[in-house]
């Protein structure tokens, strides 16, 4: 392997990275402020998907009107989750058992709705995957690379922006802290669940419409493939840490695309698996870095009184009145 | 008949797998959806060391049945450790990571699969023979289970349950009952594996991915969670339904993810609607909301957000 | 009775008799006189669903349509021929119920189907029910081996894997190959005869890489393929995942030649991919327009009812002689007024043994249980397919 080879390496890795980026932070931000390990983000990945692919595939729209039209299906999906789905078991203090299986179900079940109307062969958002390319040095760079890593630092950028200097991302934080203490100041526990799953629609869709656009999906691969360096990078980044958990993932996708001058192709995939067991056994509470602390955060399921003795526990306190 | 003899033996080996599960899931409160994984183990190990080393599939299965369970230590003790939440993240990578393995494997036969597996039953209607066998295994698994669940064991689940800090706090381990409930739980899905295998004398990674999850979740959840017969019924009606369906004469194509949206919808459905499954109910108990938050702590506004 | 008594008593007795009358349906199903009286039936277990989908539909229309030709010509002895078409998903346990469905059910005295993995999965069912199986475009060559009822038509990877190998290092004076495959039963077994015989012929193999179906980032790997700096790269694939790697190789600046199998004969990969799809050599095993009269019309047939060529052309050429190699055993059977049993049927394959078939010229079925065919190359020039050289 000549050093321009891992060069390339590096950076097509990197612009490869930026979709896992996007769903991670998408994770994150769900579990944050929500509080809900929301696994259905894979189902609501093939809605985004979809109504891509029709928009473009079928109806023949160009670029701009196929994203709205991803954007209004995605956003519409992550809000009716949080209303009919996450909403209703918060009121019923259902256990956390409940809201894993729906979320995980309801993942399986945009997956066998979408191979029922398209069928299960692999689809691409654009006729061809080969986009034009130029070279820098001796590396091969593509259009694709650069529109993934402006589309996502844009939106990072955005979210970031957000989430520290307007009152709405103010609101959100406050609500993610502490709910009861938010909503007595008069801040609206719905709204805040409500921005934050419209939030992460949005990067959910920009995310998979980059996936789309470079390589052919099964409708079963957000569950198999990409929702799981997600969940992984918003574990090591620890809970609470939106951005950490962005470059989380980009670290692990670098690490993915190198592992290839060291293990087998076939080996490959294996790696994201084994890394959840390494991120749960020695990093169950991130990886946590000087400056700040992560605060830990209680799942779904009533706020308690020990939200703020939180941190000194063990993992995630479970819903209920014990720890599990 | 042949084929009404293969439904028959298939229903008996998801009751041991929707029994198993409802032990983990249902009883003990662990969300995993690797159990189709210790299904595997248990069908290959058993069907390699019958293969390899000559060992009649009758100890084969035996020895099948115990890797799944020790196997299941290497997923619950690290995770349980961490939080029971965690068990869920750790299955999913569980359950793909040994998929992804079986499937590359030269060992396990990779894409391919093992063929050709030693029979446990070689007799002219062995169809016939082995759906009668199965039916009493069956049986016997799901009074083990009831028989585990109804005595001093399942108190000290209820317990655990109720309030897990006093049930620490009175100096019994929580985790330890966890772990030991997904052993005898996971145990059973590679009894299950070991009886397929030496049956049907082949063995794919196909069979043991996240359709079969959903399916094994689906059959718990509508059968009805922590109850004894909940998922004899749940794993009878979906193995039979399918079934039904391909008679349907639908256009071929569409059959298999229809299947899926009807199972995921029925999960989903129960979920809302009747949680406690077909046969829970307020009456027998179980269902899913013998887990739901409860006990000491009520929040303020009685829960609403 | 209380409520909940009641409750519970409904809803208990309106299962059990949700599962009755389902068993029920299933128990007349399974007892039910065979179909309409006269048919010759097979089976036939295809993908219609699933990754490997997109051969299984077009194959399935040239069956259809071989059967329709049979029976509009008087059928068998006057009686008509009838296909059983049923969707086993490329997955060995949803093959084995369509399969006992064809056994037990169905009754049929043979049937047809493909994909090595399903292939081995239900050969014993046929073998242990004596029932003829007929295996088309499955090249595992492990099939040969699966047991008495079970024949392919075929030919297996040992025969178009060989003569590649020697084509380039002959003909092309290739020198070191890398040798990319599918992890699945055919990837596998075709690319390990790939090897073996480029290795026999005097070449080195440089890289030896296997990847999972799903995969849709092959960057690294199309890396480690340039380090090795090979002069040909073979990919043993299914259809999607060739086209991405060839896109990726040639993004990245990789001229090198491409060769595959018959799968990759396909003019969606030659559209997808573009200027890159050029000098890409594919092996067939079914006869060019050269070699078969009927080929042209069979094409015009495609494009009249669907605009194109049939995905995987060669593949449909098999799978649409099948069904005369099926009215042919059935002739033969019926003809000494035997029982259409397996056993019967199998001794009309092998009394037979050489048919003269519409698509795929002369068949001739070995007592290994193999088929020796011609292996054509075709090289992508000017954005199609065009014969450059044959074997044998």
């Amino acid at each position: 392997m000549t050093l321009d080879l891992i060069g390339q390496l590096a950076w097509t890795g990197f612009a490869t990275a930026t979709y896992y980026s996007l769903f991670a932070m998408a994770f994150a931000l769900v579990l944050k402020v929500n509080r809900v390990w929301d696994f259905a983000q894979a189902g609501t990945m093939v809605f985004a998907y979809f109504a891509l692919y029709v928009a473009y595939t079928e109806l023949g729209w160009s670029v701009v009107p196929g994203l709205l039209l991803g954007l209004v299906v995605t956003v519409a999906v992550a809000l009716m989750l949080e209303r009919f789905g996450f909403d209703v078991f918060r009121r019923r203090n259902s256990s956390i058992l409940t809201f894993f299986i729906f979320t995980i179900v309801f993942s399986q079940f945009a997956i066998y709705l979408a191979e029922l109307i398209f069928g299960t062969e692999p689809k691409t958002l654009t006729p061809t995957l080969i986009s034009p390319v130029f070279m820098v040095g001796k590396i091969v760079v593509s259009h694709w690379d650069l529109k993934a890593i402006a589309v996502t630092g844009i939106l990072a950028l955005a979210l970031y922006v957000f989430m520290r200097h307007t009152r709405e991302g103010e609101r959100l934080v406050a609500v993610a802290d502490n709910p009861d203490l938010a909503e007595a100041y008069g801040i609206s526990r719905k709204r805040a669940y409500a921005v934050s799953m419209a939030l992460s629609a949005v990067l959910l869709l920009a995310g998979i419409y980059l996936f789309g656009t470079k390589a052919a999906l099964f409708p079963s691969t957000p569950l198999n493939r990409l929702l799981v360096y997600a969940v992984i990078a918003t574990i090591l980044a620890g809970i609470g840490n939106v951005f950490a958990a962005g470059i989380a993932a980009v670290l692990l996708s670098l690490m993915q695309a190198f592992s290839i001058l060291v293990i087998g192709s076939k080996w490959q995939a294996l790696l994201a698996y084994i890394l959840i067991f390494v991120a749960i056994i020695f990093f169950p509470r991130g990886v946590v870095l000087p400056e700040r602390l992560s605060r830990l955060r209680r799942p779904a399921g009533p706020p308690s009184p020990d939200d703020d003795e939180g941190a000194a526990g063990e993992g995630i306190p479970a819903a209920g009145p014990g720890k599990r | 008949m042949e084929y009404v003899y293969t439904i028959v033996i298939l229903s008996c080996v998801n009751v041991i797998l929707a029994s198993g599960f409802n032990l983990i899931l249902g009883y003990g409160g662990l969300v995993s959806i690797a159990h189709p994984i210790f299904y595997a183990i248990g069908g290959y190990v058993s069907a390699l060391v019958s293969m390899k080393l000559g060992v009649p599939p009758i100890f084969a299965v035996v020895i099948g049945t115990m890797a799944a369970a020790i196997a299941s230590v290497g997923l619950s003790v690290p995770s349980l450790r961490i939080s029971g939440d965690y068990l869920v993240i750790a299955s999913i990578g569980f359950q793909l990571g040994l998929v992804h393995i079986l499937n590359n494997l030269e060992l396990t036969g990779q894409a391919g699969g093992l063929s050709n597996i030693p029979s446990i039953i070689e007799l002219p209607g062995r169809t016939l023979v082995f759906s009668l066998i199965m039916i009493v295994v069956a049986g016997l698994c799901v009074l083990v289970i009831r028989k585990l669940v109804n005595g001093d064991f399942g108190r000290a689940i209820i317990a655990m349950r109720d309030d897990e800090e006093a049930f620490s706090a009175l100096g019994r381990n929580p985790i330890k009952l966890k772990v030991v409930l997904f052993a005898v739980g996971s145990g059973m899905a590679g009894f299950a594996g070991s009886l397929y295998a030496h049956f049907f004398l082949y063995l794919t990674p196909d069979d043991f991915g996240i359709f079969t999850s959903a399916a094994l979740l689906t059959m718990v959840v509508v059968g009805g969670a922590a109850t004894t017969w909940g998922p004899v019924a749940g794993a009878v009606l979906l193995t039979v339904l399918p079934e039904a369906i391909k008679f349907l004469d639908l256009p071929v194509s569409i059959m298999a993810p229809l299947q899926g949206v009807i199972f995921t919808l029925l999960v989903i459905f129960f979920l809302y609607a009747r949680p406690q499954g077909l046969l829970g109910g307020r009456r027998r108990g179980g269902g899913l909301e013998v887990w739901s938050s409860r006990g000491a702590y009520r929040s303020p506004d009685g829960g609403e957000t | 009775m209380s409520s909940s008594r009641r409750k519970s008593y409904v809803s208990g007795s309106w299962r059990a008799m949700k599962v009755l009358a389902v068993s029920g349906a299933l128990v007349a199903m399974a007892w039910s006189p065979s179909s309409a009286e006269g048919t010759l039936k097979f089976g036939v277990a295809d993908p219609l669903t699933g990754p490997a989908a997109i051969f299984g539909k077009d194959q399935m229309q040239a069956i259809r349509w071989a059967v329709e030709d049979i029976n509009a010509k008087g059928g068998v002895m006057g009686r008509k021929l009838e296909a059983i078409i049923l969707d086993h998903q490329a997955k060995p346990s949803v093959g084995i119920t369509a399969v006992n469905r064809f056994v037990h059910v169905e009754k049929v005295p043979v049937f047809i189907t493909a994909f090595s993995n399903v292939v081995k999965a239900v050969a014993p069912i046929a073998n242990r029910n004596k029932v003829l199986m007929l295996s088309v475009g499955a090249n595992s060559p492990e099939i040969k081996n699966l047991g008495k009822f079970v024949y392919t038509t075929f030919p297996l990877a040992d025969v178009d894997m060989k003569a590649l190998p020697k084509y380039l290092y002959g003909k092309l004076g290739k020198r070191k190959a890398a040798v990319l495959y599918v992890n699945h039963e055919t990837g596998r077994a075709g690319a390990k005869v790939f090897r073996d015989n480029f290795i026999k012929a005097g070449g080195k193999v440089v890289l030896f890489e296997s990847y999972e179906q799903q995969r849709s980032d092959f960057t690294g790997l199309v890396l480690k393929v340039k380090s090795a700096n090979p002069d040909v790269v073979h990919i043993h694939s299914v259809i999607r995942d060739f086209t991405a790697i060839v896109a990726q190789m040639r993004q990245l600046g990789m001229a090198v030649q491409v060769t595959s199998y018959q799968t990759a004969f396909n003019p969606k990969m030659i559209k997808a991919l573009g200027k890159g799809a050029e000098g890409i050599i594919v092996t067939a095993l079914a006869p060019s327009v050269q070699d078969n009269k009927n080929l042209p019309a069979y094409l015009a047939r495609w494009k009249k009812a669907y605009g194109r060529e049939p995905i995987g052309l060669p593949y449909t050429q098999y799978f649409y002689d099948a069904p005369y190699i099926v009215a042919n055993l059935y002739k033969w059977v019926l003809e000494r007024k035997l029982p259409p049993t397996g056993e019967n049927m199998r001794k009309a394959l092998v009394s037979i043994k050489t048919m003269q078939l519409p698509l795929t010229n002369a068949v001739t079925f070995k007592e290994d249980h193999t088929v020796d065919k011609p292996v054509y190359y075709w090289q992508v020039k000017d954005g199609r397919f065009q014969l450059i050289g044959k074997s044998r």
